[in-house]
């Protein structure tokens, strides 16, 4: 095959992100673009199209009896009916991906900054709006270290870390939540540079409301040995917003 | 997809029995996991169910939509295994793929077919480093240490075939 022209740098990035290979904090800033750059997410969206394909290839498996009397009873009121929006987020509609998710709610605020009409408009989730927090160490630095977002729908947080991969050795970074009650709750640990979604008992998830803090403790290995409070410093905090 | 939007689980029973199969076989392929993929496969029907109203039949068919979701969902899935889901070499990453090509030579046109023409021409370590992207959520810096190949040149490998990729795509 001849050798194609080269892809200027702002599309090789957009096909970089469409397929996937970028590292979470780059995707983040890949995705704040698109909400900026028109041009960019035209590019990203178009390849997304190019190599959707590929999993059509892949061999047909009969999936098991048992799951679809589960999809049945995991199924939510539909009430698509109103949805107001169709067609503008097409393919990240389908970048439910936890970086996806996270990445959207940031584009969300870039989006209500820069031209509010259109994506104002986009329907809320089924069992309420996404709730974001920016967790800043206490002395006030402007840039976060961690993002978090917390989909009711899908009643998980999701949280990217933004601290450098391979910091803090011998450490760990522990997630805690801080409902109204006051009352913090241990979710996990996250990894330096990493995301991840962390599902929430239903009690929990129905505690979670504006103004609820997210904090982020560093631990001993194995985690704070008080399950109901952290015993290290703790390096950022914030509180949930709606977008 | 209307009558799904609509809020029709029947018209939801007719879209599993059609699809569920194709979609079980991409989490299969990403997760590698029967448990795990009937547990994702179960999220993206009601991912489906939640967000058909999304689906827009100008710019992809349904199959494509769905698959894409399944795609996304087993990718994520993957990444919250952590490392360990990293540590599998690239080369046994890529041989289940028997039945990719057996089943792509069948489809002789359309989308997929091109595409898989278009890889095809792609330098054989070009196209298996571009289908274990996709496939396995995987960045650069992961596919760098899994070839032990520096990072800059995985890129570069990439970069140029993703450039080769378009350029047959649009001829």
């Amino acid at each position: 095959m001849s050798e194609g022209p080269e892809l200027s740098e702002a599309e090789a990035v957009a096909a970089e992100h469409a397929l996937g290979v970028l590292s979470p904090r780059e995707s983040a800033e890949a995705e704040l673009r698109m909400a900026t750059d028109p041009a960019f997410a035209a590019d990203v969206e178009a390849w997304r199209a190019r190599l959707a394909p590929l999993t059509l290839a892949v061999a047909a498996v009969p999936a098991p009896a048992g799951v679809w009397p589960r999809i049945e009873r995991a199924l939510p009121a539909n009430d698509n009916a109103e949805g107001g929006a169709q067609g503008v987020r097409f393919w990240r509609g389908t970048a439910v991906g936890s970086l996806g998710l996270l990445a959207a709610s940031l584009v969300a605020v870039v989006m209500l900054a820069n031209q509010p009409p259109r994506f104002v408009q986009a329907p809320a989730p089924i069992a309420g709006p996404l709730l974001n927090a920016s967790l800043t160490t206490q002395d006030g630095a402007p840039v976060p270290l961690f993002v978090a977002a917390y989909d009711p729908t899908r009643k998980a947080l999701i949280i990217t870390s933004l601290v450098k991969a391979g910091a803090d050795p011998g450490k760990v970074h522990e997630l805690w939540v801080i409902p109204s009650d006051g009352k913090p709750r241990a979710l996990g640990f996250v990894e330096p540079g990493k995301s991840k979604s962390i599902p929430m008992s239903r009690e929990l998830a129905d505690s979670m409301a504006e103004g609820s803090a997210i904090a982020v403790s560093v631990e001993p290995p194995g985690g704070s040995p008080n399950p109901n409070a952290p015993s290290g410093p703790i390096t950022a905090v914030g509180k949930l917003a709606k977008i | 997809m209307s009558r799904v939007a609509g809020g029709d689980r029947s018209a939801l029973r007719q879209l599993y029995d059609s699809t569920s199969a194709k979609l079980f076989g991409v989490c299969l392929r990403i997760l590698s996991d029967r448990e795990e993929s009937e547990d994702v496969l179960q999220e993206v029907y009601v991912t489906i169910w939640r967000r058909a109203d999304r689906f827009d039949a100008a710019r992809a068919s349904v199959m494509t939509w769905a698959s894409t979701i399944a795609r996304n969902r087993s990718i994520d899935r993957l990444r919250s295994r952590g490392m360990m889901a990293y540590a599998e070499p690239i080369e046994s990453h890529e041989l289940p793929d028997g039945g990719v090509s057996a089943e792509a030579l069948l489809v002789a046109a359309g989308e997929e077919g091109r595409l898989h023409k278009c890889l095809s021409e792609l330098d054989d370590r070009t196209e298996n480093v571009i289908r274990t992207a996709f496939f396995g959520g995987v960045t650069y810096e992961t596919l760098a240490q899994r070839m032990d190949t520096p990072l800059g040149t995985v890129k570069s490998w990439i970069r140029r075939g993703l450039a080769k990729l378009k350029g047959c795509l649009e001829q």
